[in-house]
């Protein structure tokens, strides 16, 4: 409703950030009301922003890596694993199945904690302390699983360029306590679904808000759950050559609402623990990492990978000197919020912050570029901020 | 203890303000706080979100030129005897946003650390410091505002 035909007089504006206590990271959300009912909405994402893909530029394609692993603190390994997956398509670089298995594994480990960590913000959103808390405990298993493979329980460090890091081979030990882990989680996140699918409170303030038909999905191109939870079946992992010895099930929801968007999220916990085990079990012999490789000159790779909250992409070109040339970064969530922004209009103001919850949002990553003016708010551009605070000595 | 530090000790006010790192330590810091594993709430050191009802600061990320405002507002609008504390790599030195780039040297678009805005009393080193590490910087942090006049 924010341009055509029909002019909308609007009542109030609430705005909130880009500190507040719903928010856990800095961004803005105004919310323009008529009578309590969302008419428009905006989001302000770009507090965070970082100038991150400049960084890239010049750096020798190693040092990249550490970088890239720092784009998001959430999908560590989803990033430095796509960033080794460009060098590796475009100079044709051959990864041992062993590796592939290793990176699989960790990737479905860290799919795990990023879902937790959505139920316990989603559920600190509608007021639930019990089930953040749980959650929270939940998750605690799988970061020190992540800390057993990489070292780190944030950032893993497993994927370099032509397989993993030696040290985080899989050991015949290690191997046994993933297993007896996931077994023990399964038992325990049952029950906790469970509940959740049962607590007739939590499921009717979550149940018919915050609608995005498929066509809505496709058309601001939400992936992953989220465009899962409208219904629209798709999923990058299904056409990756890592994935093809997997068997999983891509879940997929009718109901296009806040609910499903929740549910679709449960579920594929399940899909995560089934590759993990089929990972841990088939875990082929052999070496670990490929180091007979050489940075020369590479055009424009772009790879494609499926991250937690939807469809990721990385690209770059190495010039004469293997040193890299115009990253570029297309994260999920840009996308995810635009749709977010078209689903809560229409519903009753204290939803409109669940929605925008619900599609998982993650901003550190997605904030490319700074609009100084977007025609209804203004920011401080750099010049200004300059200006009035000086250059930092 | 004299009555001020006793009563002081009892409600130990937390806020964390994250002025654009990468999430992991933010993520951490309210892991150490909230999650049951590594619950600090049971030692009456609570998360608030509210600075004027804070005691102790945690800053993490680096600060990004769009929070360097609302980073400074935060801090006046916390009443003394505060202590600050920067958690993570990002907010002590920069990390690798500011010290690792190719052809054109430190970087400019950001403003870390932290210690350049606002003054900083504990630094907690770590790219992501493990939770333990985050209360052991708390707890540090403590003596200054129980000891104040």
């Amino acid at each position: 409703m924010a341009s055509g035909e029909k002019r909308v007089e609007i009542e109030k504006e609430l705005s909130f950030g880009p500190v507040h206590p719903a928010l856990i990271e800095p961004y803005r959300i105004r919310l323009f009301v008529n009578d309590e009912i969302v008419e428009d909405c905006e989001l302000n994402i770009n507090m965070a922003y970082r100038g991150i893909e400049k960084l890239f530029d010049g750096l020798p394609v190693e040092r990249a890596l550490l970088i890239a692993e720092r784009v998001c603190g959430i999908c560590s390994h989803v990033h430095a694993w796509n960033a080794v997956r460009v060098i590796e398509g475009g100079l044709s670089i051959v990864v041992p199945p062993r590796a592939n298995y290793i990176r699989v594994l960790t990737n479905e480990m860290q799919r795990i904690t990023s879902h937790l960590i959505l139920f316990g913000h989603a559920f600190e959103v509608v007021g639930h302390e019990t089930f953040a808390m749980r959650s929270f405990l939940l998750r605690e298993s799988f970061m020190d699983l992540i800390s057993y493979v990489g070292g780190n329980r944030v950032m893993p460090s497993v994927p370099i360029i032509g397989g993993v890091r030696p040290r985080a081979d899989l050991t015949e030990s290690l191997k046994r306590v993933i297993l007896e882990r996931v077994d023990e989680f399964e038992e325990k996140y049952k029950g906790y679904v469970t509940r959740i699918i049962e607590d007739p409170l939590v499921m009717s303030r979550l149940t018919g808000i915050g609608f995005l038909t498929k066509e809505d999905a496709v058309r601001f191109y939400a992936t992953g759950p989220t465009g899962r939870a409208s219904g629209w079946d798709y999923d990058v992992r299904t056409k990756m050559d890592e994935y093809k010895p997997f068997e999983f099930n891509v879940i997929t929801d009718e109901s296009c609402d806040t609910k499903a968007r929740i549910v679709v999220r449960a579920l594929e916990i399940f899909e995560s623990l089934k590759i993990i085990r089929q990972v841990v079990k088939s875990l082929p012999e052999g070496p670990v990492v490929n180091q007979s490789w050489k940075a020369e000159e590479m055009d424009f790779t772009t790879a494609y990978l499926e991250a937690y909250r939807g469809e990721l992409m990385h690209s770059y070109a190495l010039d004469s000197h293997g040193r890299i040339r115009n990253y570029k970064i297309r994260t999920p969530t840009p996308t995810n919020l635009a749709a977010m922004e078209h689903a809560c209009v229409g519903d009753h103001v204290t939803e409109a912050i669940l929605t925008i919850a619900s599609c998982d949002p993650c901003l550190t990553c997605c904030t490319r570029a700074e609009v100084v003016d977007s025609g209804r708010s203004r920011i401080l551009s750099d010049f200004e901020i300059v200006q009035k605070y000086g250059w930092r000595k | 203890m004299n009555l001020k530090a006793t009563s002081r000790k009892n409600a130990i006010h937390i806020m964390v303000a994250y002025t654009g790192g990468c999430n992991g330590c933010d993520i951490e810091i309210v892991n150490a706080v909230l999650s049951p594993r590594y619950d600090v709430e049971q030692y009456r050191v609570l998360l608030t979100w509210n600075p004027r009802e804070a005691d102790v600061l945690i800053v993490s990320g680096v600060v990004t030129w769009q929070m360097v405002e609302p980073l400074k507002k935060i801090y006046e609008s916390i009443p003394e005897p505060k202590g600050v504390v920067a958690v993570g790599a990002c907010a002590v030195n920069g990390n690798v946003y500011k010290n690792l780039v190719g052809d054109i040297g430190q970087n400019e678009e950001i403003w870390a650390p932290v210690e350049t805005v606002i003054p900083v009393d504990v630094k907690v080193p770590g790219c992501a410091p493990r939770p333990e590490d985050v209360i052991t910087g708390v707890v540090k942090a403590l003596p200054k505002i129980l000891e104040a006049p």
